[in-house]
């Protein structure tokens, strides 16, 4: 396939948390609203005058001040993102988005909160005055008393606190103005993932996660252009005329933030087809409705939690329909397999990968590949061992089907 | 023999022998079987208390086991089939006398008695609660769903009990799960949780998540959970573990659930209405599966012994904080605690074990009575202990001195719940279920764990005993800004690494070498009793 | 001796004997040895050998239960 005009641009602006889009937003007198989580809504980071920046610790495989903060039993994730803030990395940020969804995340975040109390002393590890953190209560379920509560939540802890310290306008028309600007990022990434799923598909995984990557880390109005372009330019893409892959794939899991990971299973003959994992686009990049009669901000809170995924929903019903979701994405874009990866440590999914692995193999006839990663893609060797066994596999069971 | 012996040895057989080196003394580690840690011969703590040890406490604890069996059973019989069907019920129950004697090896006197109380009132609410699970379980009643199976009311062992009081009235019997399973296994005989862990990485569940969630979903994959009720209940306490255990615990139970999640940040005053409502929707589920209504009565009625049950632990506290009085030793204050909070009000055992305490320390107060008279350092320990060596301090106090007054896990329901009115009641019962248990201090913000310099100041303590739990990852998490307010603060601390429920992680014998080697070379002390330096319990219970 | 006495006497023994047993029981951590020695093996070997059900069959219905939902 020809290259894509913007992919190594595109690549270096994931080299640093602080890229060169970030910078001139800065420089443009937009504050940077930092975030780690689906569950704080980016579109709400994005309101004129603010943009959002998916907090990320790119090439960072040796955390060490972090482990001495934070231990090394904690998921690596986390502790690289202290390391990259304790190396001044995300002094740029004016303010952290932070929510309690996850142990380590929220560790992090509460490290890079200024402490009122003096019962710990403030390590001031975010070098700029006007900075400050502010933690969101996300409940975890879909019902009405949820949305209400996640409503209230998001308006106290992320509307009033940007208004307050930076004056952004928070009104309806300002939200809708960003939701249909958010809409747009949306339409253009799925217009593009749809590619993949085309029998042939006219891009890899690995060049829509840095795309997808890329819609997350950057300010929204500048990276807007690129995507544009790099849409018009998918309309002509040919694939190679034979198949580069062996098989296709459904990525899901928790935190990946590394593309890196990507290019090594597709380099074993997997093509990641769908990435549905914590910075993937099957929930992030769905268009947000607001319907007839319902503010802005309530329909925010509705679409964040109905449409995630996340293992730490806890109703039955709900744990139930996870499974159920990955099915239907393979038979979707038309994947051969799963991957469920989940990072060492991660509690949520080293639950959620186990039930995957048994249910989506029993009950839906999917072959499953269930790993076990670094944040930072270190054990290559192993991982590219286990990819290779589980394409030849996918390849086995499909000379036995007759396919 | 000389005259001077004659008198010792007389002294010694009156009293028992002294604790420390110096005088003479006891020698305790001696007493007991290397790697098993059974006794040659239990301990002579002098005519008085070797007869109390033995009638009020060997004697009277076995006489109540069968006697508490046959109050709470509805067949005794169901008893015997339940201990020969699960391994947690009979590689459990058969050593709990060993278990007393662990907690209270050493004890003298106003200690003695007052720390066997509140053993006592642990294990008679767990015959009832084990009761209550066979009384129901149809794999021992031939498969049929008797009436005790319809009112008993299943939760996760994180839920706190008092949710269940408005039922109790019209008969329903509320069992936390993973509690007798899990969590008393661990401290009774640390041998069996080790089959639940290793069956839950049996199914490819990573060793890395927090061991107690890994032991709770291994009861589920050995088969291991009474078939008691026909629903349950979920809940996110304590952590993302927790969580997670839910999604094995929906598939392997596969019965209604109803998942009770409550918010994180509890010190924002507005999740306050949200989890009321949380709650009152969980209370509809209760309605729902059981046809029976919420009762008011039934609430007031257990709320009212709970917060008697609290200010009761109030008074102890308050002696213990500003006396030498205080006579319940680390473990059995601890203990008490948690499982009185786990369980609830479903019996009157805690109040009167509180009671019978209270007399012993207002006897010691009145009397200035030191039950801890080789107190060197005033311990306070935080985070969560090792549940397989609860009785750590038991040693600590016997080895070093250390007497350990309180720990993080008592502190954390510190409160008592209105019941003037519904929307009180509710609003209290919501504060109440988002601090515990081990929410309190764990989430909702950094500056909680970091409470442990006012309690050490109310507590009176000049010492640290950090507990380290090494898969847990909100502890470890503020593991170096601990290291640093210690160091900021010159705190005398000292580090205990542990896996929860599992002694292969970090032995006790490490445990206590870390302890010991702190004490020689940063205190600079010798110990009380040198037996009990260096002793191999690979084997114990 | 009336036969009051003797009885007495008797049962006073008895209890006496029965309390000396008892205490060297007590004593000499019969209990803890029996226990460990010879009921927990016993029963370590019953729980090992046991028939169980395999867990991860379990079915996983999807429709199975309703929505608890009560708050609408």
């Amino acid at each position: 396939m020809r290259d894509l005009k913007h992919l190594i641009y595109f690549e270096n602006l994931l080299q640093e948390a602080n890229n060169e889009l970030v910078q001139k937003a800065k420089a443009e007198g937009k504050r940077a609203i930092g975030y780690t989580c689906y569950f704080m809504p980016e579109v709400l980071l994005d309101l004129p005058g603010c943009f959002s920046v998916r907090l990320r610790a790119p090439r960072c495989t040796s955390p060490d001040i972090a482990t001495y903060y934070m231990s090394g039993r904690v998921c690596h994730y986390g502790r690289s993102l202290m390391e990259r803030a304790l190396e001044g990395g995300f002094n740029f940020l004016d303010a952290q988005m932070a929510t309690e969804t996850c142990t380590v995340t929220c560790r992090f975040q509460e490290h890079i909160q200024q402490k009122h109390l003096d019962s710990v002393e403030d390590m001031r590890i975010i070098d700029n005055d006007d900075f400050f953190v502010e933690f969101t209560d996300v409940p975890f379920k879909n019902t009405e008393n949820s949305y209400q509560h996640y409503e209230t939540q998001l308006r106290a802890h992320v509307l009033e606190p940007l208004h307050e310290h930076f004056g952004i306008d928070i009104s309806d028309e300002a939200l809708l103005q960003t939701i249909e600007k958010h809409n747009e990022i949306c339409r253009l990434i799925n217009e593009i993932g749809d590619y993949r799923k085309l029998d042939n598909p006219t891009i890899t995984g690995y060049e829509f996660q840095v795309i997808q990557l890329v819609s997350l880390v950057c300010p929204k109005d500048l990276i807007l252009p690129y995507l544009r372009e790099t849409a018009e330019e998918m309309k002509t893409r040919e694939s190679d005329i034979k198949k580069n892959f062996r098989c296709k794939v459904v990525l899901a899991g928790s935190e990946n933030d590394d593309p890196e990971f990507t290019k090594l299973i597709e380099s074993c003959g997997a093509l990641v087809v769908c990435d549905r994992h914590c910075y993937g686009a099957v929930e992030s990049r769905i268009p947000i409705v607001v319907p007839e009669g319902k503010s802005p901000l309530r329909a925010i809170a509705e679409h964040y939690l109905k449409t995630s995924n996340c293992p730490r929903f806890m109703p039955q019903d709900e744990m139930r329909a996870r499974k159920q979701r990955i099915a239907d994405l393979a038979g979707e874009y038309h994947a051969d397999g799963v991957i469920v990866a989940s990072n060492k440590f991660c509690e949520y999914w080293s639950y959620e990968r186990v039930i995957d692995t048994f249910i989506l193999k029993r009950d839906f006839g999917l072959p499953v590949c269930s790993i076990e990663k670094e944040y930072i893609n270190s054990a290559s060797g192993q991982l590219r061992t286990r990819f290779q066994a589980f394409v030849e596999s996918v390849e086995i069971k499909h000379i036995q089907e007759g396919k | 023999m000389a005259k001077k012996d004659i008198k010792k040895a007389l002294r010694d057989f009156w009293y028992g022998k002294p604790h420390s080196a110096e005088e003479g003394g006891r020698r305790l580690g001696e007493l007991l079987e290397d790697k098993t840690q059974l006794y040659k011969h239990r301990e002579w703590r002098g005519v008085k208390d070797t007869l109390y040890y033995f009638y009020m406490i060997w004697g009277y604890n076995y006489l109540h086991m069968v006697t508490d069996i046959i109050k709470y059973s509805n067949n005794p019989i169901d008893f015997l089939k339940g201990t020969w069907r699960y391994r947690w019920m009979g590689q459990t129950y058969l050593p709990v006398i060993h278990w007393f004697d662990r907690g209270l090896q050493g004890m003298r006197g106003e200690a003695l008695a007052a720390s066997a109380w509140h053993y006592r009132a642990m294990v008679s609410a767990s015959i009832q609660q084990m009761c209550n699970f066979f009384n129901a379980d149809t794999r021992l009643h031939h498969g049929k769903e008797n009436n005790a199976y319809r009112h008993t009311i299943l939760a996760k062992e994180t839920t706190c009990g008092t949710l269940f009081y408005p039922w109790m009235d019209a008969g329903y019997r509320y069992v936390p799960i993973e509690m007798i399973p899990y969590f008393v296994t661990c401290h009774v005989n640390s041998h069996t949780v080790l089959n639940y862990i290793d069956a839950a990485q049996s199914i490819g569940l990573p060793g890395d998540p927090c061991p107690m969630c890994q032991a709770e979903a291994g009861i589920y994959v050995l088969d291991d959970v009474p078939d008691c009720s026909p629903m349950a209940i979920t809940c996110n306490e304590a952590c993302d573990g927790s969580v997670g255990t839910a999604i094995l615990q929906d598939w392997f139970i596969n019965k209604p659930l109803f998942a009770l999640p409550l918010p994180m940040q509890f010190d924002d005053p507005l999740v306050k209405k949200y989890c009321m409502k949380e709650i009152e929707e969980c209370w509809k589920f209760i309605e729902e599966q059981t046809g029976s209504p919420f009762s008011w009565e039934s609430m007031v009625k257990r709320l009212e012994l709970q917060n008697r049950l609290q200010r009761d632990e109030w008074e102890k506290w308050e002696v213990a904080g500003k006396t030498d009085y205080y006579p319940v030793n680390g473990v059995a204050q601890a203990l008490f605690r948690i499982f009185s909070t786990q369980y609830g009000i479903q019996g009157d055992f805690w109040l009167e074990a509180s009671e019978k305490v209270k007399k012993i320390m207002y006897k010691c107060v009145e009397k200035k009575i030191n039950p801890f008279p080789q107190t060197r350092h005033r311990v306070i320990a935080w985070s969560c202990a090792p549940l397989y060596y609860s009785n750590w301090c038991t040693w600590a106090y016997n080895c070093w001195g250390l007497n350990t007054l309180i720990n993080m896990d008592s502190l954390m329901f510190d409160m008592e719940m209105r019941t003037d009115s519904y929307e009180n009641m509710l609003e209290d019962m919501a504060t109440y279920h988002m601090w515990a248990p081990m929410r309190r201090m764990a989430v909702g913000g950094m500056h909680h764990i970091f409470e442990l310099w006012e309690y050490m100041e109310k507590f009176n303590c000049d010492m640290v005993a950090m507990y380290d739990q090494l898969q847990c990852k909100g502890m470890q998490g503020v593991h170096g800004l601990f290291e640093d307010e210690f160091r900021r603060r010159d705190i005398k601390a000292f580090w205990m690494p542990h896996a929860l429920p599992d002694c292969r992680t970090v032995s006790r014998a490490e445990i206590r070498s870390l302890i010991n080697d702190y004490m020689t070379t940063v205190m600079h002390e010798e110990p009380l009793d040198p037996s009990l330096l260096d002793f191999d319990d690979s084997m114990t219970w | 001796m009336c036969k009051v006495s003797k009885f007495l006497l008797k049962f006073c023994g008895i209890v006496l004997l029965l309390n000396v047993g008892l205490f060297l029981v007590f004593f000499f951590d019969l209990d803890g040895k029996l226990l460990y020695r010879v009921v927990e093996p016993f029963l370590k070997r019953h729980y090992d050998n046991m028939d169980r059900k395999d867990p991860v069959k379990t079915p996983y219905d999807m429709e199975k239960f309703p929505k608890y939902k009560y708050d609408d």
